[in-house]
């Protein structure tokens, strides 16, 4: 491998390594300074003093610094779509790799494609050119982009590793380990793999065929998955810790939240009616009033409504400060879901809701406020509740800390038992799947450190880094893309994917809008 | 080119081009000497027509005397431009700008190294100088090593200076080492941490006449004024930040246009 290479080479001949990585100035100015000082000291010498131990730390030091800059390699500074990416992904890279129409592919992601498609894209709302005219479209370009596998793989190492839960959180961690080497199992409850992108999230948003061929290229990795196991049924916990160096708890939020209110058990739970529906039970549910602004509630309202039933969305906050994804909600808006904002359900009958308008500040944090005496009733066949889930994680018993609502509590991914790791929702909370990768990812790497006895901050120091091949290009002036969508009454008639592909040169024009922040901004 | 590279050589060349040393060997010590140029040079470079005003200061309090003339020059230059003179004509912080060009792994540096500045300037150019009446700054000032110090002894034929290298000299060049390696992965590692020419003038930064303006309702907080800057600050948050030398590079990268100068 040519990084290993380029270390070995550096802690022999200053400077050698770097210029057979290709960065020859980087190469030449290590070698000049440590062989240039060198020379200096013997030109003038008088003699060794006490300073000259200061000097030799001096040579020592650059000497170290020269095999970890060989080994690390170069990284521009981090952009802010770089920085916000909770999956770490670099954005920019892939971008630029698009618009320059590099052979230069980017090294693989899990659940790349996926994030293509339902991601809240926190790097579009912090992208530079948003400044200029409009933000670029991140998440839309990686339908250009392919990933490539890394060609190297570590050693195979005798270490076992459990992960429980095969969603995208546990699978990304799985294929960081296998990947190292270490011996994986993924244990999961349901009979497929994928968690929420296999059982709840709809059709017309990520395609189960994008799944499988997830699965497929993660399953390359050659690790085992035990699909219908359930820890603590057919497993248990103390039988894990036995048999396995390390545990990884990604088992993700699955018991609905109870608003605690007047007749809560007439309503149906907004996951039951969503998994129902990705099954194909057609259901007839007549008028539909779903509670809540996430994600979830629109997905049920917008595949209702492919099944010919009338909803509403019922919002305690205002339309703008919804959590659920922008797009979602702009194309649940033109398929005619109706959202009504500002309310709160109080009592629920058969047949029957009754709504408490509130009032409060703009922005997700500020607190709501019920405006007594403001009740009225809507007439409803069915109630959905899309409020939110808590983790099911009694079958830790009491091994690891919680908090009050049954997260796990965690301090980058370690748990307060030994050889227990989380990550993902069951420690976040609902969050997104990029927040599930990047989690995934890290306390892979976490648990990479632990079993090989080596404190968190020396793994770091040492990680290697991506650094792309990037080329400036020159400030365009092009709109942002409009996405193609499908025509509206079209799409309400089935559940294929929304979205559609542009043309590579529509991709390329948009990738080159990408202003490259760190090159740009890089100091000359 | 850019007109602050422009610059940035043309004044390291006003600074330090007294020719006739290649000929005659030994320092200039003419009238020019008298001046003081306002910013970190070494005068014991061979090639400086100018004075540095920190050995000048540091000769005064030696002499146990108030540096009027010194004090004077950084108070005009300070109030006017703040630290405009240390991204415009320092030599050894264009040194240090083309040090962190080299392609290699980058770091951070806690904001709290700043403050160190003013550690060096009382302690070691004040204190420690009123004390012992040595400048001792000078004597572990890396400008002074690179620009003096290296060429002096190299050049020098009748060999009265190679007799006098000693610890000292050893320890000036570990120091300039040292220095040089952490300005390729740290931005203007030297005056964010101890230049104490750089911490006088950063306290004139929030009181100077010409300075920056950051207009807060254009301001998408993107950053880009952080990733350029030689220094690392992010101007966006603090105007007056005591590490801003007005190199104007932001004003002209600000992709909203919400950074501008302005004069009091």
């Amino acid at each position: 491998m040519k990084s290993g290479r380029t270390a070995l080479l550096s802690t022999f001949i200053v400077g050698a390594g770097q210029i057979y990585a290709g960065r020859l100035w980087t190469g030449i100015a290590f070698a000049a300074i440590f062989y240039g000082s060198i020379a200096l000291m013997v030109i003038i010498w008088t003699g060794i003093n006490q300073a000259f131990w200061g000097l030799l730390a001096a040579w020592v030091l650059i000497w170290l610094y020269n095999i970890l800059d060989a080994h690390k390699g170069f990284r521009y500074q981090k952009p802010p779509c770089e920085k916000i990416c909770p999956a770490g992904i670099m954005p920019w890279a892939y971008i630029n790799h698009l618009a320059t129409d590099s052979e230069e592919r980017y090294p693989y992601v899990p659940f790349f494609d996926t994030l293509g498609r339902i991601c809240l894209a926190p790097c579009e709302s912090h992208c530079t050119r948003r400044g200029i005219d409009a933000p670029v479209a991140i998440r839309y370009l990686r339908a250009g982009v392919k990933t490539i596998l890394p060609v190297h793989r570590h050693k195979p190492k005798k270490k076992k590793v459990a992960i429980v839960g095969a969603g995208p959180c546990g699978l990304s961690a799985a294929y960081y380990l296998s990947h190292r080497g270490y011996r994986v199992t993924v244990y999961e409850r349901e009979e497929k793999p994928g968690g929420v992108l296999g059982i709840l999230i709809p059709e017309f948003r990520h395609p189960q065929a994008v799944l499988d061929q997830e699965i497929e290229t993660l399953m390359t990795l050659k690790f085992e998955l035990k699909c219908g196991v359930e820890i603590g049924k057919d497993v248990s916990i103390e039988e894990l810790l036995r048999d396995y160096d390390a545990v990884f708890v990604a088992t993700g939020v699955w018991k609905p939240i109870k608003l605690g209110i007047h007749g809560e058990e007439n309503a149906l739970d907004g996951f039951d009616v969503l998994r129902r529906i990705k099954k194909g039970e057609l259901y007839h549910l007549g008028k539909v009033g779903i509670i809540g602004g996430g994600n979830t509630a629109i997905d049920i309202a917008r595949s209702l409504i492919r099944e010919g039933h009338q909803v509403a969305i019922y919002y305690r906050r205002n339309i703008e400060d919804m959590p659920a994804e922008h797009e979602n909600l702009e194309e649940a808006k033109e398929e005619g879901v109706e959202i009504i904002p500002l309310v709160v359900p109080v009592k629920i009958e058969k047949h029957k809701i009754t709504l408490l308008r509130t009032e409060c500040a703009e922005g997700r944090k500020g607190q709501v406020k019920k405006i007594e005496g403001s009740e009225f009733e809507v007439k409803l066949d069915t109630v959905v509740m899309a409020i939110g889930q808590h983790p099911e994680t009694d079958f830790l018993k009491d091994l690891v800390k919680f908090d009050k609502n049954r997260h796990i509590k965690t301090k980058n991914g370690k748990t307060s038992h030994q050889k227990i790791f989380a990550g993902g929702d069951v420690v976040l909370g609902s969050a997104t799947i990029a927040h599930a990768v990047g989690h995934g990812m890290n306390a892979a790497r976490r648990i990479d450190a632990h079993l090989r006895g080596l404190p968190i901050f020396l793994v770091t120091l040492f990680r290697k880094t991506y650094s792309p091949k990037v080329r400036l290009l020159p400030l365009t002036e092009t709109p942002r893309i409009t996405i193609p969508h499908r025509d509206i009454e079209e799409r309400k008639g089935d559940f294929k994917e929304v979205e559609l592909w542009a043309k590579r040169e529509e991709l390329m024009n948009e990738a080159a809008r990408c202003l490259a922040c760190p090159l740009r901004y890089h100091p000359h | 080119m850019k007109l602050k590279r422009t610059v940035q050589i043309i004044a390291t060349i006003i600074q330090n081009s007294y020719i006739p040393a290649f000929f005659a060997g030994g320092i200039y010590q003419g009238v020019l000497k008298r001046a003081c140029t306002p910013i970190l040079n070494c005068w014991g470079c061979p090639l400086a027509w100018y004075s540095c005003p920190m050995g000048g200061l540091q000769h005064f309090i030696g002499l146990r005397l108030f540096p009027f003339y010194v004090a004077g020059l950084f108070g005009t230059v300070g109030m006017v431009v703040g630290r405009m003179t240390c991204g415009w004509i320092c030599p050894f912080g264009f040194f240090q700008d083309l040090l962190y060009k080299i392609k290699s792994f980058k770091m951070k540096l806690p904001k709290v190294f700043s403050y160190f500045k003013y550690v060096v300037l009382v302690g070691v150019a004040g204190v420690i100088a009123y004390i012992t009446a040595e400048p001792w700054f000078c004597k572990l000032c890396p400008d002074g090593a690179l620009i003096a110090g290296i060429p002096l002894v190299l050049a020098d034929t009748t060999g009265d200076l190679r007799a006098l290298v000693g610890w000292h000299y050893y320890m000036k060049i570990a120091i300039l080492l040292g220095i040089i390696l952490f300005s390729i992965s740290i931005k203007r590692f030297f005056c964010r941490t101890f230049c104490p020419v750089g911490a006088i003038y950063s306290i004139f930064n929030r009181f100077s006449v010409w300075r920056l303006k950051v207009d807060k309702d254009k301001c998408i907080a993107c950053e880009s004024c952080q990733m350029v800057c030689p220094m690392h600050v992010g101007i966006y948050r603090h105007q007056h930040d005591i590490d801003c030398i007005r190199c104007l590079d932001c004003v002209k990268i600000c992709p909203t246009k919400a950074i501008k100068h302005e004069v009091r």
